[in-house]
């Protein structure tokens, strides 16, 4: 069967590679965009790729936009997050996983009822909470809200079960109190699912847009989602420099795709259940 | 007994150290607002805090309001466009990027390519990718090719949606795609070479081994998409921004309009709950179908 290269395997082939072309225009437009010179006039399409290529407008977007500071908050805010994410959570999978106690049952379905809470839906008295605990327009008042979502202790518990009890018990033995085996047997055990949802959280809060957008109020505090629109609202006219403010917003998060593209491909598949 | 209780005891104390950071958070941030915002709802209710009781008239009030109505409406045309045109165009890109081919994984990081992008990023490319007169990419290329007509992708009533729902298509329909690829990655080879030693042809095949065995997952996506479409929001906001008049506007936008536009805060909480009350019964569904699959 696969000697016979077939013309119907041929077709197939073109319509994937259309499909892909189709499907990357846009962000290769976006990236040949912001190399072009402002108010040159573009008279068939072609032009749009081909030179003259110029850099000033990454420079302009340096100087006279704060798009360093709104990239810094993104990075700063997906990192904080991600890394409490992680800690409370595993710690909490682990909690509810391996360690026998009361109420265990209870947690569960309490942190189940969770999953069917949506932000969305409660973004108004999210806002009267998070403003009386003065914490609109600040760094806190991004972070918190974000470690609350119950998903990812679902997804961890389900896979710390799977972790055999025996390795537990025979750490016992040798000793071990519950932060010896949730450090040392948990945690690398867990490698897989932690580096999955390590790695969704981070792209999560890079890109988020509905909750910063209610309670980031200043400029100095926007992440790039809520920086673009403000900075792009000014140039209606020209396409150059809001392309270029685009492409210098998405070039990380595709670098950081190129680099962990394993995993993620991997982690998709591995929490379906992920909303 | 006493060993075995100080034991219980103990356990019970160590397990809370180690759930307390997240209950805490939990209870603050996704618990106690459901609570909050039922006691708002029942209030008139601005940004300095609370004014009057008013019982139930924020909730008679909403169901008698033309434009809830209408932004529910457009969120709902929004699931209805969205949903079937995400999933056949996932399970088609899914089809051709598991497909044996040096370029496979060149496809599948390409099909995935824009669902990385923001959501602010995606949104500006739509906007000037449709823009016309020349201006915006197929305005252009159309020129380009010779076609004179003019089309007004964001100001017609009903291209507006072809675009929106073509931009969000295009914009997460990787993720899906990556689902239904780790399904088909499931399908045993031998269900395939049986069929082929019994001389089914490669489409024979696609309907009768591969499509049906894709079922559940069609289910999974089904299911996810339709509750990540009744939040949509922040493209929609971003593109049109509700417009051509209110056209295009989705119950999320209507509600923060209503909460931090007009100062409306109780009525903005129980409109909330009209949201909140598809989204709980959509993932209650999609909790027992989930279950369901596991068995």
């Amino acid at each position: 069967m696969t000697n016979k290269k077939s013309i119907g395997g041929i077709l197939l082939e073109i319509v994937s590679i259309l499909c892909m072309v189709i499907i990357l225009i846009p962000v290769v437009w976006m990236i040949a965009m912001s190399f072009k010179t402002e108010g040159q006039q573009i008279s068939n399409t072609w032009q749009y790729f081909t030179p003259p290529y110029t850099l000033q407008n990454y420079v302009t977007i340096f100087q006279t936009s704060k798009v360093l500071t709104w990239m810094m908050n993104s990075l700063f805010v997906a990192l904080i997050v991600t890394a409490l994410v992680i800690t409370i959570s595993t710690m909490a999978a682990f909690a509810l996983a391996k360690i026998r106690f009361r109420y265990s049952k209870f947690m569960y379905f309490f942190f189940l009822l969770g999953l069917m809470v949506p932000t969305e839906a409660t973004i108004v008295p999210l806002f009267v909470t998070a403003n009386r605990l003065g914490l609109i327009d600040t760094y806190l008042g991004l972070i918190l809200p974000a470690l609350a979502g119950s998903m990812n202790i679902i997804i961890m518990r389900a896979f710390f079960m799977g972790i055999p009890n025996d390795l537990i018990e025979s750490a016992t033995i040798d000793g071990a109190n519950e932060l010896h085996i949730f450090l040392q047997v948990i945690l690398p055990l867990g490698r897989t699912v932690i580096v999955t949802i390590a790695i969704f959280t981070f792209i999560g809060n890079w890109n988020s847009y509905l909750w910063p957008y209610l309670a980031a109020m200043s400029e100095d505090l926007f992440t790039l989602p809520l920086g673009i629109p403000t900075f792009i609202g000014q140039y209606t006219q020209d396409k150059v420099l809001p392309m270029t403010i685009n492409t210098i917003a998405s070039v990380p998060i595709i670098i950081f795709f190129i680099v962990f593209e394993k995993q993620i491909v991997k982690g998709i598949s591995l929490s379906g259940i992920k909303g | 007994m006493s060993a075995k209780r100080k034991r219980i005891w103990r356990n019970d104390l160590v397990a809370l150290v180690f759930l307390l950071p997240f209950t805490v958070l939990y209870m603050v941030f996704t618990i106690y607002p459901v609570i909050q915002g039922l006691y708002m709802s029942l209030f008139k209710w601005g940004l300095m805090g609370k004014q009057d009781f008013i019982g139930a008239d924020n909730y008679t009030r909403f169901l008698g309001d033309k434009f809830f109505w209408g932004a529910l409406w457009n969120t709902t045309k929004f699931v209805l466009y969205s949903t079937p045109t995400i999933i056949l165009m996932s399970l088609g890109l899914a089809l051709l990027a598991n497909r044996r081919s040096p370029l496979k994984r060149l496809y599948r990081a390409a099909y995935f390519t824009p669902n990385l992008l923001s959501v602010s990023v995606i949104s500006f490319l739509a906007i000037y990718i449709l823009q016309p007169y020349g201006m915006g990419f197929i305005s252009n290329l159309l020129k380009t090719l010779g076609v004179q007509e003019e089309i007004f992708f964001l100001k017609d009533p009903q291209l507006v949606w072809v675009s929106i729902v073509g931009t969000t298509a295009w914009w997460t329909c990787g993720y899906n795609m990556m689902l239904y690829i780790s399904a088909l990655q499931d399908i045993p080879d031998q269900l395939y070479e049986a069929a082929a030693i019994d001389g089914a042809s490669p489409s024979k095949q696609l309907w009768s081994i591969t499509l049906p065995l894709l079922k559940p997952t069609t289910l999974l996506i089904l299911l996810l998409q339709l509750i990540a479409s009744f939040k949509v929001f922040a493209q929609i906001r971003l593109i049109t921004n509700g417009g051509p008049g209110h056209a295009t506007r989705p119950l999320i936008q209507y509600i923060y309009q209503a909460a931090f536009e007009k100062n409306r805060l109780g009525y903005a909480a129980a409109m909330s709950y009209a949201l909140f009350l598809i989204l709980v019964v959509l993932s209650l569904i999609q909790l027992k179908a989930t279950r369901e699959g596991d068995r």
